[in-house]
C-alpha cells in the first residue's frame, strides 16, 4: 500500500519535470534569439555610427559654408582683376665647337632673357626684358634689353615709350629669341654690333592700319637719341645701337618701319632712319664726343615672311621663308680726334624652314652675307640646321656653319657645330 | 636733300603724334568694357595667319585665360596688330583654352540631339572650322590632318566623327588639341552633324 502510494505520489512530480523541461528548453531559445537580435542591432547601430561620423566629416558646417562663399569672393576678384601680371620669356644652354682654332668646344649657357609684364586693363602696360649672360670668364652680365610703357590709344595707335627694340626690319624686334629663332645664333650683321640696330630710347608709335581691300598694313614711327660710334686704329670701328639713355650727340634720329600684307601669310617690310651720330669711343677709350664732328647716320632695312600653311599642296604646309637686308652707313668729318672718312656696313639674309607634316622634325637652311667697315668682320656663311621640336616652345637644335671670311685666319672664317636647347616660357 | 629728308621724317612723326593724341580723346570717350568680347571666327583666323609669320603656334591651353590677355597686348605691340585684332584673336584663344575631358570615351546614346540645324554645313565650317583645317581641309597650320585624303581622318565611322567633335581631338604632332565642337561651345548636336555631312561631300571626295 505503502508502495503504491509512493508510486502514486511520484507521478505528478514526473509529470511536473515532464512538463517543466520543454518550457525550459524554449525559453533558452528565445534568449539565444534575442541574444543574436541584440547583437545585430548593436552591428548595425555601430554601421549606423561610423556612416554618420562619416557624414559628418563629409558635410559642411555653416562655417565651412561661410569660409567657402568668402574664398569665392576672393576667386572671383582674381578672376577680373584691374591689373595683370605676368612672366614671360625664354632662355637657351648648348655647346659649341669652332674649327679652325685649337677649339675643343666647350659647354654654353646662352641668355636667359625674363620678360616682365605688367597691364592695367586695356589701358596701359608697362613691359621689360632682362638679358642675362654668363661670359667665357665667368662673369654674368645683366642688361636691360627693352623697358617701355605702352600706351594703347586706340585700336590702330600704341605709343611706346622707354627703351625699345628696334622697329628697323625684322630679326631684332621679333626673331632673336631663341625659341622664335630657327637657328641657335643670329645672322652675322644681325647680333650686337652689327649692321642692323639693336634697340634705341625714346618715343615710338605704332601699330596695325584698319584692313582695306583684304591688305593688312602696320607701321612703327620712332624719334631716339640714336647711336653713338668706335673709333679703332685710325678707322670707323662700328655704330652702338643699344639705346643710349643720353643724346650724347644732342641730335635725334628718325625712323620707322611700314609692313604691308597683300595676302595673309606674306608680309614685306621697309624700314629706315635718319639722323646724326658722334665717336664717344678711341681706341675703347671714352673721348668727349662734344668735340667731335657729328656724322650723317642712315640705315634702311628690307625685309619678307612668307609661310606655306596652307598650301595646295600638302607636304609643303609648314614651309617657312623669309628674307631680310639692312644697311647702316656713317658719313664722315674732318672735325675731332676722330676725324675720317665714313663707313658702311651691310647684312642680307635669306632662310628656309621647313617642318615634316604631322611630325617633330624640322629641318632649316640659312645663307648670310655680311659686309662690314672692318674686312676682318667680313663673312659669308651657310647654315644648316636640324631641330627637335619636344614642343612649340622647347626646341633642340643642331647646327652646322660654313664661315667663308675674308682673312682665313680670323674668328669669321672658322666653320662652327652648335647645339642648342631653347626654351620659351 | 640730306635735310630734306630728315625734315620729311620728322613732319611723318609729328603728324602720327597729332594722330594718336586725337585718337587718345576718342578713346576715352568710348570706355569700353575690358577686355571687350571680339569675334571668334575672325580670331581664328587671325591667330593661325598672324603668329606663324614670326613663332611656332603656342596651343590655347599653355596659359591661363588672364595670361593669355596679357600675351595677346604684348603681341598687338610687337606684331602691328590693331585692337580689334588683339581682341578677336584673344576670344578665340580663351574659347579654345579648355582640356580635353578625361572621362572614358561617350557613346553616341549620351550627345543631347538638337532640332534641325539652321546653318548648312558649309556655313559653319567658314565660321569655325575653317582657322585650323583651311578652306579646302588640306589643314591650315602645321600638324592638322589633311581632311582630303581618302583614307584619313573622314574616312572613320560616322558616329567616331560625331563624338570626336564633339569631345575634341589630340591628333598626333598637332600644335593643338581640336577644342571640344572645335572651340564654339555655341554649336549643337545637328550643327555638328550637318558640317561633318558637308566635309563627308565636299571635301573627303576631293
Amino acid at each position: 500500500m505503502k508502495k503504491m502510494c509512493a508510486q502514486i505520489a511520484l507521478v505528478p512530480v514526473i509529470a511536473m519535470v515532464g512538463l517543466s523541461l520543454p518550457v525550459s528548453a524554449a525559453a533558452d531559445a528565445s534568449l539565444e534569439t534575442l541574444k543574436t537580435q541584440v547583437e545585430q542591432l548593436q552591428k548595425q547601430l555601430e554601421i549606423v555610427q561610423a556612416r554618420l561620423k562619416e557624414q559628418e566629416q563629409r558635410s559642411a558646417t555653416k562655417e565651412d559654408v561661410q569660409q567657402l562663399e568668402k574664398e569665392v569672393v576672393q576667386a572671383s576678384e582674381w578672376l577680373s582683376p584691374n591689373t595683370l601680371v605676368h612672366l614671360a620669356g625664354y632662355g637657351d644652354v648648348g655647346y659649341t665647337k669652332s674649327y679652325g682654332d685649337n677649339d675643343d668646344g666647350s659647354f654654353r649657357v646662352g641668355t636667359f632673357a625674363p620678360i616682365f609684364h605688367f597691364q592695367y586693363r586695356d589701358l596701359v602696360m608697362l613691359e621689360a626684358e632682362l638679358e642675362i649672360e654668363v661670359e667665357d670668364d665667368g662673369e654674368t652680365n645683366t642688361a636691360l634689353e627693352y623697358l617701355t610703357i605702352d600706351v594703347f590709344m586706340n585700336d590702330y595707335a600704341a605709343l611706346v615709350a622707354g627703351k625699345f627694340l628696334s622697329p628697323i626690319g625684322q630679326f631684332r624686334q621679333n626673331l632673336h629669341p631663341s625659341w622664335i629663332n630657327k637657328m641657335a645664333s643670329a645672322p652675322p650683321g644681325f647680333g650686337h654690333d652689327g649692321a642692323a640696330p639693336v634697340s634705341d630710347v625714346g618715343f615710338q608709335v605704332r601699330g596695325g592700319l584698319p584692313e582695306f581691300g583684304g591688305i593688312r598694313t602696320s607701321y612703327a614711327l620712332y624719334a631716339a637719341n640714336g647711336p653713338t660710334l668706335n673709333f679703332e686704329d685710325g678707322e670707323l670701328e662700328g655704330i652702338d645701337a643699344e639705346g643710349f639713355n643720353e643724346d650724347a650727340d644732342g641730335d635725334k634720329v628718325f625712323g620707322g618701319r611700314i609692313a604691308i600684307l597683300p595676302i595673309s601669310n606674306l608680309e614685306i617690310g621697309l624700314s629706315g632712319a635718319t639722323g646724326k651720330a658722334a665717336v664717344n669711343k678711341d681706341d675703347g677709350e671714352p673721348i668727349d664726343i662734344k668735340l667731335e664732328g657729328q656724322r650723317d647716320y642712315d640705315v634702311y632695312g628690307a625685309d619678307f615672311s612668307y609661310q606655306l600653311t596652307s598650301a595646295n599642296v600638302a607636304w609643303l604646309q609648314g614651309l617657312g621663308l623669309r628674307g631680310e637686308y639692312v644697311k647702316s652707313k656713317v658719313g664722315s668729318t674732318d672735325k675731332g680726334e676722330a676725324a675720317s672718312g665714313g663707313a658702311t656696313w651691310t647684312s642680307w639674309y635669306t632662310q628656309a624652314a621647313y617642318r615634316i607634316p604631322t611630325t617633330k622634325i624640322e629641318g632649316v637652311v640659312r645663307y648670310t652675307d655680311f659686309d662690314s667697315a672692318i674686312n676682318s668682320a667680313d663673312q659669308k656663311q651657310w647654315g644648316f640646321g636640324l631641330n627637335y621640336l619636344f614642343s612649340n616652345n622647347f626646341i633642340a637644335k643642331f647646327n652646322y656653319e660654313l664661315n667663308d671670311g675674308v682673312d682665313n685666319d680670323s674668328e669669321a672664317d672658322n666653320n662652327r657645330f652648335l647645339f642648342q636647347l631653347a626654351y620659351g616660357f | 636733300m640730306k635735310n630734306t629728308n630728315r625734315k620729311a621724317m620728322k613732319t611723318i612723326f609729328s603728324v602720327a603724334v597729332g594722330i594718336m593724341l586725337s585718337g587718345t580723346l576718342s578713346a576715352s570717350a568710348q570706355a569700353f568694357d575690358y577686355p571687350e568680347p571680339g569675334d571668334f571666327a575672325l580670331g581664328a583666323k587671325q591667330w593661325a595667319d598672324s603668329c606663324t609669320r614670326c613663332h611656332n603656334l603656342r596651343g590655347p591651353n599653355e596659359l591661363r585665360d588672364d595670361q593669355w590677355i596679357t600675351t595677346m597686348f604684348h603681341m598687338r605691340v610687337r606684331a602691328g596688330l590693331t585692337g580689334r585684332e588683339t581682341r578677336n584673336i584673344l576670344t578665340f584663344i580663351q574659347a579654345s583654352n579648355n582640356s580635353l575631358p578625361s572621362n572614358p570615351l561617350m557613346n553616341t546614346s549620351d550627345i543631347v540631339v538638337s532640332k534641325k540645324s539652321s546653318y548648312s554645313g558649309k556655313e559653319i565650317y567658314d565660321q569655325t572650322c575653317i582657322a585650323c583645317h583651311g578652306p579646302r581641309g588640306k589643314g591650315a597650320i602645321p600638324g592638322v590632318p589633311d581632311l582630303t585624303d581618302m583614307n584619313g581622318r573622314l574616312s572613320q565611322p560616322y558616329d567616331t566623327l560625331l563624338i570626336n567633335v564633339i569631345r575634341g581631338l589630340q591628333s598626333p604632332g598637332s600644335t593643338m588639341a581640336m577644342p571640344p565642337k572645335g572651340g564654339n561651345p555655341n554649336l549643337s548636336e545637328a550643327d555638328i552633324r550637318a558640317v561633318i555631312d558637308y566635309l563627308q561631300s565636299n571635301v573627303g571626295s576631293q
